[in-house]
């Protein structure tokens, strides 16, 4: 059987191309993904290595703050502990580090250096112990003064940057200048690239950059020779008892984590559309290994009646697929070994930063081998057992084609499979059950099933009936051809249409989805701001923001009715709810086996949220938070304002004591002085100044934005001028008036929109594939009626027409049920949303973008047409009359 | 022998050559044939297998052309059409029976009928229409989709088919083939009556005696060359001709 399986491949091996096409091209992105998440990692450990090679012992506070995506922020230590540190013995060298993210180099051109997309950029304060510095100089000399700097050689070379040269860099503080003295490189010879954008200050400037003056981030010590890390760092933990202690090697390892994470988070986030391509492709191998089942009935039954048992015929069906699933999976292992090449050395090019080349594990190998494999097997074996169940009898009967049975039987566990999907996807989305996602997960794809796969196929006939009575060609012969062909094995067009079907229901309903909350931001901001200007930076990033001396100004300008600051930083809060709704690992943890000594992580289980400060006597000017329960004169230090849906779910009251836990102060009550009704964007919780500045890392403690009215007697034109001339050597800041700062607001969403777009048109293509392929093969066995049609006098024109007018249908089908199917989902998303967002959320039908989708997919059915009908009308009439 | 000239043909051939395959492998499938045929005639093409008997058919048909030589349908010489006029001549000028498999599935039999007008964008001349489809026996079996009809019935629509455009000549290809053998008389039959009361020209290829008695002339071909021919036949006397040109 094994040789008949292999024949079989064989002679319809371009039969079977598109199959492995299809997984072909889902398990490249997949293993591209795969190993491109490795080789970025291997490269962040080797650059980690490098820069804390020297480290044996970190030295650091115990209190940090969670700011979201596994990224902390730790309070920094007093000067003092590098003397403590330097007395205990054993420790050969002991040095206080700063290092923060909090200042940007200035390009040429005047614009911050770098995008937000690129490397970060770090400030680090200069190490003159040789036993302790990280990498070498390759040009000039360390900084001397408070206005000489040191930068890293690849951003100098991007940025255009000599020893010598003036270079400016902004912080809080305003644009500063510094010479350019020496240009570093990490590794023994310094010729490798930090990765980040590295600027190095004199200690004391490094300091005020990174708003820590006499402190220091953390301290580093290497050991006396012949000394081990553990034994180094239990001796420094045991000597100071209210410090945190970790081994170079630990330190490192938390590193390399942090930033691994992120890398996960991203690669998962792009792997989830490599799942949904081998989803579709599995719909794709179903149906052309039925297709093709169905075309060899008589060749099967022709062994049977030969003596092979239906375990054999079965046998060699799954060992088809086998062969095919491995051949795919190694050559979409390779096309991913080249398309992680291709995205790391762009990915070096960005970062400008040493990675080592792709090359497939024998972990990528098994993965890919064991989903491509899986995928076709289980795929193709419904079919495989249909043919297994062929008769022997049917050697001698007329040739079949693929018949549809369309019981009510169908109908009904079509709707059971379609019930359970559902109660699946609400049980995921309502988070409940043990993983969440995965249950989400399946129940979308069963009611996905249930409605392309056992539904569709009975909803086609009416479905073409009604497209027929509405379509103006209605009384063309190619038209009613069309039609009766699409129809004439509905389940083979639906499982074709479903593969579009699957593109279309995810691009519909995150369209509609991003589009609702994009629309309800919009709203909601454009009623809650009250000013008629927003300075501020762009983007959030640690350490940006309006320097105190420009408030000030800007406050005091005469055309300024109000100018009302916002800062924002994260809190963790401990009640409850919090407690209860606490991220994964974000209560603090000391483990002391794996490196970590001395004083344990502080900090209670909690909900890490971002808070704003606002200034109490301006806030309420400025923003409109409708209807206040409690008087906004109690909103005094101590006190907290919350929004009504949150203080409701978290069962906040007037005048309650509620906790907070800050990294610098520990545990605070704030009492609850304001719940108001309105959501007004930017955040659900907002403290005095006063509150937030007593508490919060000095970070932190920077106006981010400044909400500005307009004095009455000046034009908008004219203070606009004049704020624009407050920030004119602010890089960083903007003026914007209120619907320029929404739009900037809304942005995101569309390039987030347009990302994903992107990664699913790897789903639509292989869709495409798959009616080409369906096409292709209906054409091959219809080649009689075909060529009948010629022969009675249908012009090669009207053949074309009709194909693509099949594949138009094919795709009208899918689309229309990828269109209900993206609205309904989309319906129920919005509900949860909606519930959790009263007021607020207003589902919103882009109309327009659906319109694109449906036009976009439309026209992809008739490119998918483009192969099989040049293929059916260039075939020579004879040729299928012959065949008469 | 029979007259070459177009004026009086439905159809014909001049010195067809049709060769396949090259030089060691070649053959010569017809080796030239000279022949017409006359309106308001039903002839049969008779012929041992391989004799170049169908090869004549589609050459003459346009479904296929020859290597040297030429045919013509009434007076239009086939080669000097273009692919789409030779569609539109196939579609409005000839008709066509297979032996099997001539019917489109997805369409009803009415549906199948029609299909060449239908394909050319025409409304059927419905008197005619009504005519063909009582003297076939089809009226009760227009709305029915081929897989609904008996073999017989099939071949009856196929026939309609082809004579629903009033072509110049119907082709048919072992139309009885596939039949049994009282399905296949009377499919001669009504044949023979389309001929005879709607005047039209018929061509049939066969191996069978017994049908070729059916038409008003048969032509013998062997080795892709014409051998004889009789006026009048019978089932003997073709018989007899084809035991004799066997020898």
């Amino acid at each position: 059987m094994l040789r008949v399986a292999l024949k079989d491949i064989l002679a319809r091996k371009r039969r079977l191309v598109t199959t492995g096409l299809a997984i072909l091209l889902g398990i490249a992105f997949l293993s591209g993904t795969q190993m491109l998440s490795q080789t970025l990692k291997g490269s962040i450990s080797g650059i980690f290595d490098y820069a804390y090679d020297s480290y044996d012992a970190v030295i650091r506070s115990p209190k940090e703050q969670d700011l979201g995506f596994g990224q902390k922020l730790r309070v920094p230590v007093d000067a003092e502990v590098v003397e403590k540190v330097r007395r205990v013995s054993g420790v050969r060298a002991a040095s206080g580090i700063v290092e923060s993210s909090t200042a940007k180099l200035i390009g040429s051109n005047g614009k911050v250096y770098g995008s937000s997309f690129g490397p970060p950029t770090i400030v680090y304060n200069w190490q003159s112990d040789p036993r302790l510095t990280s990498g070498s100089l390759t040009d000039g000399r360390g900084p001397k003064s408070n206005d000489e700097m040191v930068l890293d050689f690849a951003s100098a070379a991007d940025a255009g940057l000599r020893v010598g040269d003036r270079v400016k860099v902004a912080s809080q503080e305003g644009t500063r200048e510094f010479t350019l003295v020496g240009l570093v490189g990490i590794g023994p010879d310094g010729k490798t690239s930090p990765g980040a954008t590295t600027l190095i200050f004199p200690t004391e400037v490094a300091q005020e950059l990174a708003r820590i003056p006499g402190q220091f981030n953390y301290v580093v010590a290497a050991a006396d020779p012949g000394l081990d890390q553990i034994t180094l760092a239990s001796a420094i933990a045991g000597a100071l008892p209210d410090v945190q202690v970790v081994t170079g090697e630990q330190f490192k390892a938390e590193n390399v984590n942090a930033i691994g994470q992120i890398v996960d988070i991203l690669l998962t986030f792009v792997s989830v559309f490599g799942y949904i391509a081998l989803f579709v492709a599995a719909f794709i191998i179903y149906n052309t290994f039925s297709i093709l089942i169905a075309q060899r009935t008589r060749e099967t039954a022709l062994l049977r009646a030969v003596g092979a048992r239906r375990s054999q015929i079965l046998f060699a069906n799954v060992i088809e697929a086998i062969i095919v699933g491995a051949l795919a999976s190694l050559l979409g292992l390779l096309l991913g070994t080249g398309l992680a090449s291709v995205l790391r050395s762009v990915v070096s090019n960005i970062f400008s930063m040493a990675t080592t080349q792709a090359v497939p594990t024998a972990s990528n190998v098994l993965y890919a081998l064991g989903v491509g494999i899986s995928v076709t097997v289980i795929s193709s074996f419904v079919p495989s057992l249909r043919a297994s169940r062929v008769p022997p009898i049917a050697a001698l009967s007329e040739a079949t084609v693929d018949r549809a049975n369309l019981s009510m039987g169908r109908v009904v566990w079509g709707s059971g499979v379609l019930i359970i999907g559902s109660g699946l996807a609400v049980v995921g989305f309502m988070d409940l059950g043990p993983n969440p996602l995965l249950t989400f997960g399946a129940g979308a794809a069963l009611v996905l099933i249930a409605v392309s796969l056992i539904l569709a196929p009975v909803i086609i006939g009416p479905f073409f009936g009604a497209i027929g009575r509405l379509s103006p060609w209605r009384g063309s012969i190619v038209s009613r051809l069309s039609r009766a062909n699409a129809v004439r094995n509905p389940r083979r067009t639906a499982s074709t249409a479903a593969a579009l079907t699957i593109g279309v229901t995810l691009v519909t309903l995150i369209a509609i989805v991003a589009n609702s909350i994009k629309a309800s931001v919009d709203t909601a901001a454009t009623e809650a701001l009250n000013a008629d200007f927003i300075v501020g930076v762009g983007t959030f990033s640690l350490g940006s923001g309006l320097p105190e001396s420009t408030v000030k100004s800007i406050k005091a300008l005469d055309s300024v009715a109000v100018a009302s600051p916002m800062r924002f930083g994260p809190v963790r809060i401990t009640d409850a709810y919090g407690a209860k709704h606490a991220a994964e690992g974000s209560s603090g943890s000391s483990d002391g086996s794996t490196g970590s000594f001395g004083a344990a992580v502080g900090g209670p289980r909690g909900q890490d949220v971002l808070v704003a400060g606002v200034d109490p006597q301006t806030i309420f000017d400025v923003l409109n938070f409708g209807k206040l329960q409690g008087s906004k004169r109690d909103f005094v230090d101590g006190t907290i304002a919350v929004e009504e849906s949150v203080a409701k779910k978290r069962n906040w009251r007037i005048g309650d004591e509620v906790p907070l836990y800050f990294a610098e102060t520990g545990e605070q009550k704030v009492r609850v002085a304001v719940i108001y009704p309105n959501n007004v964007g930017s955040s659900a919780f907002f403290l005095p100044i006063s509150t937030f500045k007593a508490n919060m890392l000095k970070v932190f403690n920077l106006d981010f934005l400044l909400s500005v009215k307009v004095a009455d007697g000046y034009s908008d034109s004219t203070v606009r001028t004049e704020l624009e001339r407050q920030v004119k050597d602010l890089p960083e800041v903007t003026v914007q008036d209120i619907r320029q700062y929404i739009d900037s607001q809304t942005a995101p969403f569309d390039t987030f929109l347009a990302i994903i777009y992107a990664l699913l048109m790897l789903a639509v293509i292989i869709a495409l594939i798959g009616i080409a392929n369906t096409l292709s093969l209906s054409v091959l066995e219809r080649t009689r009626e075909l060529g009948l049609l010629r022969a009675v006098g249908m012009s090669a024109k009207q053949l074309r027409r009709s194909i693509f007018a099949e594949s138009l249908l094919i795709a009208v089908f899918g689309t229309g049920i990828g269109l209900a199917l993206g609205v309904v989902f989309s319906a129920a998303v919005s509900t949860v949303i909606a519930a959790e967002n009263p007021d607020v959320f207003t589902y919103t039908v882009p109309v327009g973008s659906l319109a694109i989708i449906v036009i976009g997919a439309l026209v992809s059915g008739v490119v998918a047409a483009i192969v099989p009908a040049w293929r059916a009308a260039r075939m020579q009439v004879l040729q299928a009359v012959a065949a008469l | 022998m029979s007259s070459t000239s177009t004026d009086l043909a439905a159809a014909g051939a001049i010195d067809a050559v049709k060769i396949y395959g090259e030089e060691d492998t070649e053959v010569r499938a017809l080796d030239g044939v000279t022949v017409s045929f006359e309106r308001g005639r039903f002839t049969a093409i008779m012929g041992p297998s391989g004799s170049g008997k169908s090869t004549l058919m589609h050459c003459l048909a346009g479904l296929d052309t020859l290597s040297s030589g030429r045919v013509f349908i009434a007076d239009t010489y086939l080669d000097t059409l273009s692919e789409s006029q030779l569609t539109e001549m196939r579609r409005d000028r000839i008709g066509f029976v297979f032996q099997a498999f001539n019917l489109i599935p997805t369409l009803s039999a009415l549906e199948n009928i029609t299909l060449p007008m239908d394909l050319a964008g025409r409304k059927p001349d419905e008197s005619w229409l009504d005519q063909v489809v009582d003297i076939l026996g089809l009226r009760p079996r227009l709305t029915h989709r081929p897989s609904e009809l008996s073999g017989g019935q099939q071949q009856r629509v196929a026939v309609a088919r082809a004579l629903a455009t009033q072509p110049q000549i119907v082709f048919a290809d072992e139309p009885t083939g596939n039949l049994d053998s009282r399905s296949g008389v009377d499919l001669l039959e009504f044949m023979r009556h389309a001929v005879d009361s709607l005047g039209q020209t018929i061509v049939m290829v066969t191996h069978d005696p017994t049908a070729a008695a059916h038409a008003d002339r048969v032509v013998f071909l062997a080795d892709g060359q014409i051998r004889d021919e009789m006026i009048e036949p019978t089932a003997e006397r073709v018989l007899d001709l084809m035991k004799q040109l066997g020898d």
